[in-house]
């Protein structure tokens, strides 16, 4: 008879009253099956330390592998300009097109050089600061890093300021009639070039 | 440890928290039968941690999105294995959401004050169906993009609201870029928004009304707490799942198609969940169809809503549940025998069957072909421009295919954004030779805008030569020996030796590569308009420079092509002696388009 209200209570009978006795008798059934109960908590973790492993590994290898990756360093020489076009002297400021690794694209973007022309004498720099990054620009008489001051001769000798060694030389080449280099990365804020990429 | 545990207790309560959530009381005892709610808490973990580190490679953009999920299926490690994650996932999401309806169904646990518990269950069930839905666009392969375009359609089909709708839906009228967007948007942050302060409500519910328990009352002395019995139980089936949808995606890749291309006349069919709506319909023609995609799924629905008020006896055993049971059966039992009367009626239609296998087989194919990263900002050209389309010598076939057919079917014959791939085409569907003389000259068919255009204009030997060519090709035409193009690269640098003669002319790849040193120095192009882009540039090039159409800078100074000329020439372009390929007329233009295309003209100079 007690059964018959158990299974439908009626609307106005608390259901907390049931829910402490069995919050009672819960605690006596642990007291008793201790050890079962360790077992099974030791499977939990166990699977769950399995899955969590396992999408650790995944995740893991998702997304550190672009740092990773093995650099393909391209051979790739990029058209500046005609070697007749460019004024003796003075600094020229060009951008170069270079092709990027996005992953799912290849990017063709541009970057900047200048280029020194004295007569035979021809030097291409890199427009990168070699102490953070930031685009460098010319002067009367040289170059300068607007960023934190770092400043070169016109020969790309390093004058002052926070930069760690003079502007990074690019390889070129004159190619019927047409100044060709081959752009490249290099690690800032370390005193000797490195190629990155 | 446990004095750090007691450390971290006196200023958290963390004891008295995982107290109280584990040691819940199951009333009558742990059951497998209870393990589907926690199953879900679970793929939806496993979604959200999957679907994050997706987005770290994939973008939201029609141009890219197939692309980047390319790459992240085939180059970047673990991808596959994550992306088939992922994908099955969802599946599973939607397989034990069904069973955990199923189980409180059956068992009578959506009764006894437990009305907001099971309804908000239910909106969970519809927003998971949008995660469904919204996902399945993103990879923005055929199927994706056939698919959601048919899911959008129906959408549009609900009367009064349904034009709004759809346009909210797609932003805009179209399936564009903009629906990529939105849907991903609702796909990473709406959606699961939602269901997360859902699964708090629901959890809370649950936890206040107290697990139901068992219908019968054999069990009813038996109280075991949740830890560890019931969450053994659980996590044992969260195990097992895992396991499976792990041997899934490791042995069967989730699948990535070609990407999507709007021309092609793919057969769409729905995801396994949808099959059945999907099946409905052929059976409502007309204005009919709304039963099945709308007022079923209303009815259904409503009625799932309001079950706990419509069912209000206090009954909870299944054997005496005689209309609710069977109404579930008949409801299940159907959806089941619908899906798999649609795939039998697939299997069997001699050329839905041939077509579905050729689109499976061309998923395949591009499952299997290496990646291929995209090209962006190609119009600096980082070496010399390479000619795309080398003079073949010796082969007249070869030839006339350059002149006429690569354009649009690719110089290897691979296809292109606008036609199919020819290879193998012909041997595929087993056409003959007399058939593709006539697809030539659009005997068998009336060319819809857009569509290949007749090629009257070719010699009748030549078109027995094309049509006899392509049944044999089952290779890709060789493509291009790397050294092939110094030939050509030669041309422009040594002009480049002359720098008093280089004039900006507009045009040809060849200018673009000169003053690419400075390519901003280019003088300003006045773009086209988008309707000359969509249907003219495809023969005339983007420009105007033309390709397999004429050139069509100056065009106004000729004779006979004024602008008032060029306007009617568009309505009806035999009138002015043109002939194949260009189309008769061009009806999917508007007055407008007209207007602009014929002004953009007279300005090409
Ligand atoms: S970045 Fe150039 S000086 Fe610091």
């Amino acid at each position: 008879m007690n059964q018959e209200q158990k299974v439908s209570p009626s609307p106005r009978r608390k259901p907390e009253t049931s829910k402490i006795e069995q919050g009672t008798s819960s605690a006596q059934a642990i007291r008793n099956i201790a050890p079962r109960r360790s077992f099974l908590g030791l499977m939990i973790g166990l699977m769950t330390a399995s899955i969590a492993g396992v999408m650790g590994v995944l995740f893991a290898g998702f997304s550190l592998f672009p740092a990773f990756k093995k650099l393909s360093v391209e051979r790739d020489w990029t058209d500046v300009a005609p070697v007749d076009d460019i004024p003796d002297g003075e600094p020229v400021k060009r951008a170069v097109v270079i092709s990027q690794d996005g992953g799912w694209g290849r990017f063709n973007t541009q970057q900047l050089v200048w280029i020194v022309k004295n007569g035979d004498h021809l030097v291409v720099y890199s427009a990168i600061c070699p102490h953070l990054g930031c685009t460098i620009n010319a002067t009367d008489s040289g170059f300068i890093c607007p960023c934190h001051g770092s400043a070169w001769a016109r020969d790309g000798r390093k004058l002052g300021g926070p930069t760690p060694r003079g502007m990074d030389t690019l390889e070129h080449r004159v190619k019927d009639g047409l100044l060709q280099v081959r752009y490249r990365f290099f690690r800032q804020g370390v005193p000797d070039k490195h190629v990155i990429a | 440890m446990a004095s750090l545990y007691d450390w971290i207790d006196e200023r958290t309560g963390v004891k008295r928290i995982s107290r109280a959530i584990l040691d819940e009381p199951i009333r009558g005892g742990a059951r497998f039968a209870y393990v589907f709610g926690s199953g879900l808490v679970f793929l939806f973990l496993l979604q959200a941690a999957t679907g994050i580190f997706l987005t770290m490679y994939y973008v939201p953009s029609a141009d890219h999105a197939h692309a980047s999920v390319a790459y992240i299926q085939k180059v970047v490690p673990m991808g596959s294995i994550i992306r088939g994650l992922h994908s099955y996932g969802a599946s599973a999401m939607i397989i034990i959401l069904v069973a955990h309806l199923v189980q409180t169904y059956l068992f009578g646990a959506y009764k006894q004050r437990r009305e907001l518990l099971w309804i908000v269950g239910i909106i969970m069930l519809l927003i998971v169906l949008g995660f469904a839905f919204t996902g399945y666009l993103l990879p923005w392969d055929q199927e994706a993009y056939f698919g959601t375009k048919v899911g959008t359609s129906v959408a549009g089909e609900v009367p009064v609201v349904g034009e709004v709708m759809q346009r909210i839906l797609l932003g805009g009228h179209d399936l564009t870029t903009l629906t990529l967007s939105r849907f991903f948007v609702t796909h990473i942050f709406l959606l699961p928004l939602a269901l997360l302060l859902l699964v708090v409500l629901h959890l809370y519910f649950f936890r206040r009304a107290g697990a139901a328990g068992p219908y019968h009352h054999r069990d009813d002395a038996k109280v075991e707490p949740f830890y560890p019995y019931q969450l053994f139980k659980d996590m044992l089936f969260i195990f097992i799942v895992f396991l499976v949808l792990l041997i899934l995606a490791v042995k069967f890749p989730a699948r990535l198609g070609p990407q999507a291309d709007p021309t092609s006349d793919y057969l769409a069919r729905p995801p396994w969940y949808f099959l059945p709506l999907f099946q409905l319909l052929k059976y409502f023609p007309g204005k009919l169809a709304l039963i099945p995609t709308v007022g079923l799924p209303m009815v259904l629905f409503g009625l799932l809503f309001l079950l706990p008020f419509i069912d209000r006896r206090p009954e909870r055993h299944p054997l005496r549940r005689p209309i609710a049971v069977s109404a579930l059966a008949l409801a299940l039992g159907g959806s089941v025998a619908l899906g798999a009367l649609s795939k039998y009626q697939d299997a069997t239609h001699p050329e839905f069957s041939a077509k579905l296998r050729a689109q499976e087989e061309e998923a395949r194919a591009f499952m299997k072909a290496s990646f291929v990263p995209q090209e962006i900002g190609r119009s600096i050209p980082v070496n010399p421009p390479i000619v795309k389309n080398p003079p073949v010598v010796g082969s007249r076939v070869l030839k006339i295919y350059f002149a006429n057919c690569a354009n649009c079917h690719g110089a290897d014959a691979m296809g292109g954004p606008m036609a199919p791939a020819l290879v193998k085409l012909a041997k595929h569907w087993r056409l003959t030779k007399s058939f593709l003389v006539d697809y030539l000259l659009g005997h068998t068919r009336e060319p819809a805008p857009g569509s290949m255009p007749r090629f009257k204009q070719l010699m009748p030997e030549d078109r027995e030569a094309i049509a006899e060519w392509l049944l044999a090709l089952d290779k890709p035409i060789r493509a291009m020996e790397p050294e092939a193009p110094a030939v050509a690269a030669a041309t422009p640098s040594a002009k480049a030796i002359e720098p008093k003669k280089r004039t900006t002319t507009l045009g040809g790849p060849r200018a673009i590569y000169r003053s690419h040193g400075a390519p901003l120095e280019q003088p300003a192009f006045p773009p086209p308009p988008a309707a000359f882009t969509a249907h003219c540039a495809f023969c005339h090039g983007p420009r105007g420079e033309g390709n397999i159409g004429p050139r069509l800078i100056s065009i106004t100074e000729k004779p006979n092509r004024r602008p008032e000329d060029l306007l009617k020439l568009l309505t009806d372009p035999r009138a002015y002696g043109l002939k194949d390929p260009m189309p008769a007329r061009f009806p999917q233009l508007s007055d407008e388009d007209r207007r602009q295309i014929v002004e953009w003209l007279s300005k090409l100079k």
